[in-house]
């Protein structure tokens, strides 16, 4: 049976107080969770299910394009994109071309929402019913975004997406998702998503390696040795923990992200090529693109320095040349340091002779010299006591 | 119990906190926390963007203030404030109220009536506020008497 799914990304106009489904300007469905971005993880799902030509339609600004890495993916999902007005009209004329490929039923999955749905059990359960249009909906029965259609179905499929994916045509039967599901509306919704990974509620395995239970480092993921990981935890490909940084309680630092020295990191995620600057205390939040949403306080805030938040160039060639440049920063400024600490050494020796030769004065003020006299003539010279920690 | 009142200045923070506003706002309080036991509240309603600078300038105002034995609070924090301030670990720092009328009677009472406030059942003492100067950038800049 030819199966194909039209993936849309985007597709909503939020009003105030809506969630927008989007960090910053980048769409969540972009944003790595765990190592693979929520789409990439979407297609992976489809094609366990033999769902393989996938079209992927986004209406995504310019910031989020570098992080659309389907297009690199597979050679045989077709990424289109689309002004805002003009999404779902483009993909009224993508099922038109399934259709005249030959498709038979065609999977719509606007994200949105991360579904780990059994497709064999929902593709069975619209072939049973024999339905044009078969939605899914959550384990509360609240409709999700995602639909079975047949190909055949060219009026209903239309009035599907002129209202973009609001209505159906005719009554049917809904499928009941068993499986995992987050609405990914919310910054919240992201780290949920991510601990859920971590604690293997859901598929989404961390892409690495395990190198303790519960702490997974990805390929070519750099921890300082003074650095300290509490699991779980979850590591990048190409980041780096800086010393004496604490990385603890289901944090993430994705992709070519840098922890810097002596931040604590709990229960956050530190999203791609994002640089989190020394001394900093991040809590319960989701950090990147020069953002912070806290999600105890519920809000996000934008912040403009980059010794707090700053950001790590997309290409390699740019964080190779930015590198470099440290170095040679770096080098002149030890070389300096090893000329200068042993002077500052004796300076401080020095300093330190005079206060040494005080401190017996501090000690010896007749009241308390007393006072300890007669503690210690009430005990033997020879009796000592020894206070061990704990209850020995 | 209450203390005898000294003025308090009461100084709302402009809305962006970079280099060359926290520059120009620690030179308007400059004055004020140089005085002698300086007590002083930063209204941080307005604040949408602080940054390193702006931190830096509460830890200078706060370090000079406690040097001449006074003090520095900070009320009506923004959600963009308080975030900041929890991530550079200088919240802490400070004691922090909900708003600039809480952060001056705080100035007013010893510690005990100040927390017989967060009791549910406890005896409200109802302090008369100290002497209040605001000072803003519309409003210039003025000390109590």
């Amino acid at each position: 049976m030819d199966i194909r799914a039209i993936l849309l990304i985007g597709g909503i106009s939020p009003k105030d107080g809506e969630p927008t489904e989007r960090f910053g300007n980048i769409p969540f469905a972009c944003l790595d969770v765990l190592g693979l971005s929520v789409e990439e993880r979407v297609v992976q799902w489809l094609r366990h299910f033999g769902i393989t030509i996938c079209s992927l339609i986004t209406d995504s600004p310019a910031e989020a394009q570098p992080f659309l890495r389907c297009r690199s993916l597979d050679s045989r999902t077709r990424p289109l994109h689309a002004e805002s007005e003009q999404l779902w009209r483009a993909a009224e004329q993508e099922f038109q071309r399934c259709a005249e490929d030959g498709a038979e039923l065609v999977v719509v999955l606007r994200l949105g929402a991360y579904v780990e749905v059994d497709y064999e059990e929902m593709i069975q359960h619209h072939l049973d019913r024999r339905s044009c249009v078969t939605q899914a909906v959550d384990a509360n029965s609240s409709p999700l975004e995602l639909f079975v259609l047949s190909a055949s179905a060219r009026m209903d499929a239309a009035e599907l997406f002129q209202s973009r994916l609001q209505h159906l045509r005719r009554e049917s039967e809904p499928f009941q998702v068993k499986g995992y599901v987050n609405r990914l509306q919310s910054a919240s919704d992201l780290r949920r998503l991510a601990l859920d990974g971590l604690l293997a509620r859901n598929a989404a395995v961390p892409q690495g390696k395990e190198v303790k239970p519960g702490i997974w480092l990805g390929p070519s993921a750099r921890v300082h040795r003074k650095a300290r990981i509490v699991a779980p935890a979850y590591v990048g490909a190409g980041s780096k923990i800086r010393a004496s940084a604490l990385i603890t309680r289901g944090t993430v630092v994705e992709q070519h992200a840098v922890v810097d020295c002596g931040t604590v990191v709990e229960n956050t995620t530190v999203l791609p090529f994002t640089c989190l600057g020394a001394g900093l205390d991040a809590m319960h939040c989701v950090v990147g693109f020069r953002r912070v949403a806290h999600l105890a306080r519920n809000v996000e805030v934008e912040v403009h320095d980059e010794k707090l938040v700053g950001t790590i160039p997309l290409s390699p060639v740019s964080r190779l040349a930015g590198s470099t440049a440290a170095l040679f920063a770096f080098l002149p400024k030890e070389i300096y340091r090893g000329f200068v600490s042993p002077w500052r050494r004796k300076q401080a020796v020095r300093n330190a002779e005079p206060s040494e030769e005080a401190e017996p004065s501090l000690e010896s003020p007749g009241l308390e010299a007393s006072a300890s006299e007669s503690e210690t003539s009430e005990f033997p010279s020879n009796f000592a006591v020894v206070r061990r920690y704990g209850n020995h | 119990m209450e203390t005898t009142s000294r003025p308090v200045v009461v100084k709302r923070m402009p809305e962006k906190m970079n280099l060359t506003q926290a520059r120009k706002f620690l030179k308007e309080v400059q004055p004020f926390v140089n005085s002698d036991r300086p007590q002083i509240v930063f209204d941080m309603s307005q604040v949408r963007h602080i940054d390193a600078a702006g931190v830096d300038v509460l830890l200078r105002c706060m370090r000079a203030a406690v040097k001449r034995d006074g003090d520095l609070k900070l009320a009506a924090l923004s959600p963009q404030a308080a975030v900041v301030l929890e991530l550079t670990r200088t919240g802490r720092l400070f004691e922090i109220y909900e708003n600039s009328t809480a952060a001056v009677k705080s100035f007013s009472s010893f510690l005990p009536n100040a927390m017989r406030q967060f009791e549910p059942h406890g005896i409200h003492t109802i302090t008369p506020a100290p002497s209040i100067s605001t000072t803003d950038d519309q409003q210039g800049t003025g000390l109590a008497a």
